[in-house]
């Protein structure tokens, strides 16, 4: 199904089967895997690293593609780590394309840049967005909510803003 | 600021298939058939759709960050909150994802719970959705009759959880508490009503032939291309394809019931209100064949690392009091690794993506929502329609923002 040439490990999390792959091959497995029956992308993520970055894990962002194949009903989960300011992996929005909203998603929340990614722009955050929500060093409760003390468009005179 | 691409491209000016000029034209995001607050920017060539691009985030509310703060048995009740019309169904995927990871089962009679309140919670879900499509479609009367039946699913959430809708009833472990005799009653009750009930819907939709004209032939998508998409639940059935978690990837013991997966091969708006109206007979079904042969027994698994003692026992046992001090300061840990789990909403596959690091904290949750994907379809669905058949469009689809946003 998958050449093994493109497996850097694989394993078994809590019952799911799992493959590491290395990046640069992400389109050539997935479509590999696409052949062998896997047709759908359930879902597409990214798992920061942070604290792990130089340790345990080889980068600290964790691409996550879990695939199925409805006939045989078994699922596949492909990782890939990346690393990189930004961080870069190929699109696959043409092999799955539930894949194209899922990678704009993954930008706007961790900063991966999908190289052939039509479209690339942020989804669930405004456009001026500054940072990426998701990564593990931006803080929780880090943004200045609109019309509080802070927010400082609230306190610069109408006149001046 | 730059210009977002894709999002504000105009092609008003183009020329159109009838010699008049194209329209680009902003709908919503707060238009009242929108079923929450989406924004489509629609270029019209006259009254047709030429192309559909959804600008979603409205709702956004960063469930899956607030998820990293929380601790493991705390996570239950943000989940409530995204998919807002099947709390019950998002806790189950939350709480199975935890419990694999944790490498426990959950007794009998649990199991049997969570059955009927996810059955109880596609009925809730599927009839808000009759109700809010039959207003959108003129069918005024159907929000009325939809709401009634919804009030009493409502009063069975207060009666077994003590919330109406956020019940953060299923949590991992077991649920929240046994069902007391009141709501086995109210249960029984509502299952005897609600086939007249679901015939009362049909007499008023139906054969209703403004409802038939506004959906059948509308908003079509063919199996290959729902496949394609990702498309799940009522989206993918309407257009032909035998596809239910409960069946193919039977969870929480539901391949222990007898039921149809409900498909329809009309591929249309008409098509998918088929296989809700089906879904609904089955849901009762199911729930009857749940309440004859609840199993008897704790609801609860027990381990005191993860569910805290029962209250008699903090007064005589030092034990109790420690476990109750740490699982309340500090939570439980579970084991390093990720798991996916998957749960049929009343919208399609609603999973839960866990990423555990050993600590008391999730390190990564990621929740798979049905209505995310399937709103990616809406652009084959409504290309070439009227822009008034875009209502029908959206409201099948049947797209929770709170779900698609998270």
């Amino acid at each position: 199904m998958i050449a093994d040439n493109l497996v850097v490990e694989r394993g078994v999390s809590a019952g799911d089967a799992w493959i590491t792959i290395d990046p640069a091959n992400i389109r050539a497995a997935l479509s590999a895997l696409k052949d062998g029956g896997y047709r759908l992308l359930v879902f597409l993520t990214c798992v920061d690293h942070l604290a792990e970055a130089s340790g345990s894990r080889p980068a600290r962002y964790e691409l996550v593609y879990e695939l199925r194949d409805m006939e045989t009903r078994e699922h596949i989960r492909v990782r890939a780590y990346i690393d990189g300011d930004p961080p870069r992996a190929d699109s696959v929005h043409d092999l799955f394309p539930p894949a194209n909203w899922e990678e704009r998603e993954t930008y706007d929340m961790f900063g991966v840049v999908f190289t052939g990614h039509p479209d690339l722009t942020r989804i669930l955050m405004p456009d001026d967005w500054v940072g990426y929500p998701l990564r593990r060093d931006y803080p929780v409760g880090g943004e200045v909510v609109e019309f509080s003390e802070e927010h400082e468009i609230w306190q610069t005179a109408p006149e001046k803003a | 600021m730059s210009t977002p691409q894709g999002v504000t491209i105009s092609r008003t000016g183009e020329t159109g298939a009838f010699g008049g000029e194209l329209l680009s034209v902003n709908f919503g995001p707060h238009h009242p058939s929108t079923h929450g607050v989406l924004r489509l920017i629609v270029d019209l060539d006259g009254e047709q759709v030429r192309s559909v691009k959804p600008v979603i985030g409205y709702l956004h509310t960063g469930i899956e960050k607030q998820m990293e703060a929380l601790r493991w048995q705390q996570g239950v009740v943000v989940t409530d909150r995204h998919d807002y019309l099947s709390p019950p169904i998002n806790n189950l995927a939350y709480a199975l994802a935890v419990e694999k990871l944790l490498g426990i089962d959950v007794p009998p009679r649990a199991q049997a719970l969570r059955v009927i309140m996810s059955e109880l919670t596609r009925l809730s879900s599927h009839l808000v959705w009759m109700g809010t499509s039959g207003l959108e479609l003129g069918a005024m009367s159907m929000l009325m009759y939809c709401f009634r039946e919804r009030d009493t699913i409502l009063d069975m959430n207060e009666e077994i959880s003590g919330f109406r809708m956020h019940t953060s009833y299923i949590r991992p472990g077991g649920v929240f508490a046994d069902a007391t005799a009141r709501f086995l009653e109210m249960l029984d009750a509502f299952v005897r009503a609600m086939p007249g009930h679901v015939d009362e819907y049909e007499d008023l939709l139906t054969m209703n032939p403004i409802w038939r004209s506004r959906t059948i032939g509308i908003g079509r998508l063919s199996p290959e291309d729902a496949k394609v998409l990702g498309a799940t639940g009522p989206m993918l059935r309407g257009s032909g394809v035998a596809w239910d978690l409960r069946t193919a990837i039977p969870y929480s013991g539901y391949e222990n019931y007898d039921f149809e997966v409900a498909t329809s091969d009309l591929c249309d708006c008409y098509g998918r209100y088929l296989v809700r109206i089906k879904e609904m007979r089955e849901a009762v079904k199911i729930l009857r064949q749940a309440l004859d042969r609840l199993p008897d027994g704790p609801v609860n698994v027990d381990d005191r690392k993860i569910l805290p003692p029962p209250r008699e026992e903090l007064e005589t046992s030092m034990e109790a009091v420690i476990h109750h001090f740490k699982l309340f300061t500090e939570g439980y840990s579970v084991p390093p690794g990720d798991v996916y789990v998957a749960v049929e909403s009343g919208r399609g596959e609603n999973g839960c993506y866990v990423v555990s690091d050993g600590t008391h904290k999730p390190r990564r949750v990621k929740f798979r929502s049905a209505s995310f994907v399937n709103l990616q379809a809406l652009e084959r669905m409504a290309l070439n329609h009227m822009v008034a058949d875009m209502i029908a469009i959206i409201g099948t689809a049947d797209t929770v923002l709170g779900d698609v946003d998270r």
